[in-house]
């Protein structure tokens, strides 16, 4: 029989909780990126400057996006441990309230009502024991409270830069026009077909090109809501010069 | 919820008693006072401390010629189990899992689908005399149930928290 180190796969779910700021970011930041680019390329014809602008626009996406995981994560996590603090006052007071909760999750889950009865008496010999799988089987509390706002924010930020570069660097590079947009779209596409198969195989799903082709779907669509937008305002970038 | 001066709504039920499966009727308890107390379920937190205080204090309701009845929705087998976990119970469990008798007596919670907790005192004619329930979570004092029923005994007019030794009240009914 295959062992299981807890330990080793505690540090493994750790790790992946991660999965949904990175995602999140490299998405975000291929498609911000690459609709800045389609945008100003239909609105503003020096190379340069699309390229410039769309540089600031990365920075500022990157810091905006890490912040805002950051403040996210941590308001979760204070919330949550305030909510918890009460929980916590409460069954300190009553603790007949969380031993019945409990009994009455795991009678749901399938145990037998005298067979929970049994595991909740015997974690009753150890409170803390008791309390804590009585806060994941009544209140699904465990995942969250391990979120590092902190690390939340600083992987938000990478992800978001990383997925930045990739539509930036293509058309930095090549500066011949139509191909320089090209090549950035061209990139865009086979990264977030990339990522979305990423997922599907760390969900170990089958379905792996569907998942990569729904992120290139998405992606596309955006890009080029972002360019045809630019096209439509340009007339006005011209009456303003 | 049946109030003093209801009849008692009769019973034959099945039952757990001495760590066996027995029969219990009303119609066939002959001491002076009938006790029943409905609990919520067997195997949970609050109802031992009740139905192992009410058997630690049998004799005592023994003694006041008061038949002791406990029932819930749970069936005979579960009575059993749960009998023998708490180191045995002396008087009947009533087995009611369709919930008849514990409707009969105007005791079934809708919400959650268990017997509320109360309880019922019922005089020789089988009426009842004394009826309470407490919150799902708080559970009853077997003393003062025990009081009570020593109160109904004395067939005097009882004044607040007597109890035996303490003077009755006036007989005239100018209480």
């Amino acid at each position: 029989m295959a062992s299981v180190d807890p330990a080793k796969k505690r540090q493994l779910f750790e790790r992946l909780s991660s999965i949904r700021e990175i995602v999140f970011g490299v998405q975000d930041g291929v498609l911000t990126t690459a609709g800045v680019l389609c945008g100003l390329s239909g609105a503003v014809s020096q190379h340069s400057q699309v390229a410039l602008a769309a540089l600031a626009s990365t920075a500022a996406g990157a810091l905006s996006m890490a912040a805002g995981a950051y403040l996210g994560a941590r308001a979760e996590k204070e919330v949550l441990r305030a909510e918890l603090d009460l929980v916590r006052a409460d069954a300190a007071e009553k603790p007949y309230t969380v031993q019945e909760g409990l009994l009455d999750e795991l009678t749901k889950e399938g145990l037998s009502r005298e067979v929970a009865y049994r595991v909740v008496r015997l974690l009753s010999t150890a409170p803390k024991v008791l309390t804590s799988t009585a806060e994941a089987k009544m209140f699904g509390l465990g995942g969250p409270m391990t979120s590092k706002p902190a690390l939340d924010g600083l992987v938000m930020g990478i992800a978001f830069l990383v997925g930045a570069v990739v539509p930036l660097l293509p058309y930095m590079l090549i500066t011949v026009p139509r191909y320089d947009l090209g090549g950035a779209l061209g990139a865009t596409a086979l990264t977030l077909f990339g990522v979305g198969y990423f997922e599907g195989w760390l969900a170990h799903r089958g379905d792996r090109w569907r998942s990569g082709m729904r992120f290139l779907v998405i992606a596309m669509s955006a890009a080029a809501a972002g360019y045809l937008i630019g096209l439509a305002i340009s007339p006005l970038g011209a009456a303003a010069g | 919820m049946l109030k003093p001066g209801d009849p008692a709504p009769p019973f034959d039920l099945e039952c757990a008693l001495d760590g066996r499966v027995a029969r219990c009727s009303l119609a066939k308890i002959s001491t002076e006072l009938v006790l029943i107390f409905f609990y919520p379920r067997d195997f949970s937190f609050i109802c031992p401390t009740e139905v192992a205080g009410f058997n630690k204090a049998l004799k005592d309701f023994i003694d006041e010629a008061t038949a002791v009845i406990g029932v819930s929705i749970d069936n005979v087998d579960s009575h059993l189990r749960w009998a023998r976990e708490l180191g045995g119970v002396a008087y009947p469990l009533l087995a009611d899992p369709d919930g008849d008798l514990v409707r009969a007596y105007g005791v079934f919670d809708d919400d959650e689908k268990v017997a509320l907790r109360a309880t019922f005192i019922l005089n020789r004619k089988r009426n009842v005399v004394f009826s309470s329930s407490c919150p799902l979570n708080v559970g009853r004092s077997v003393s003062e149930t025990l009081r009570i029923v020593r109160a109904i005994r004395t067939g005097q007019l009882c004044p607040a928290d007597w109890k035996p030794g303490v003077e009755f009240g006036p007989t005239d009914g100018k209480f």
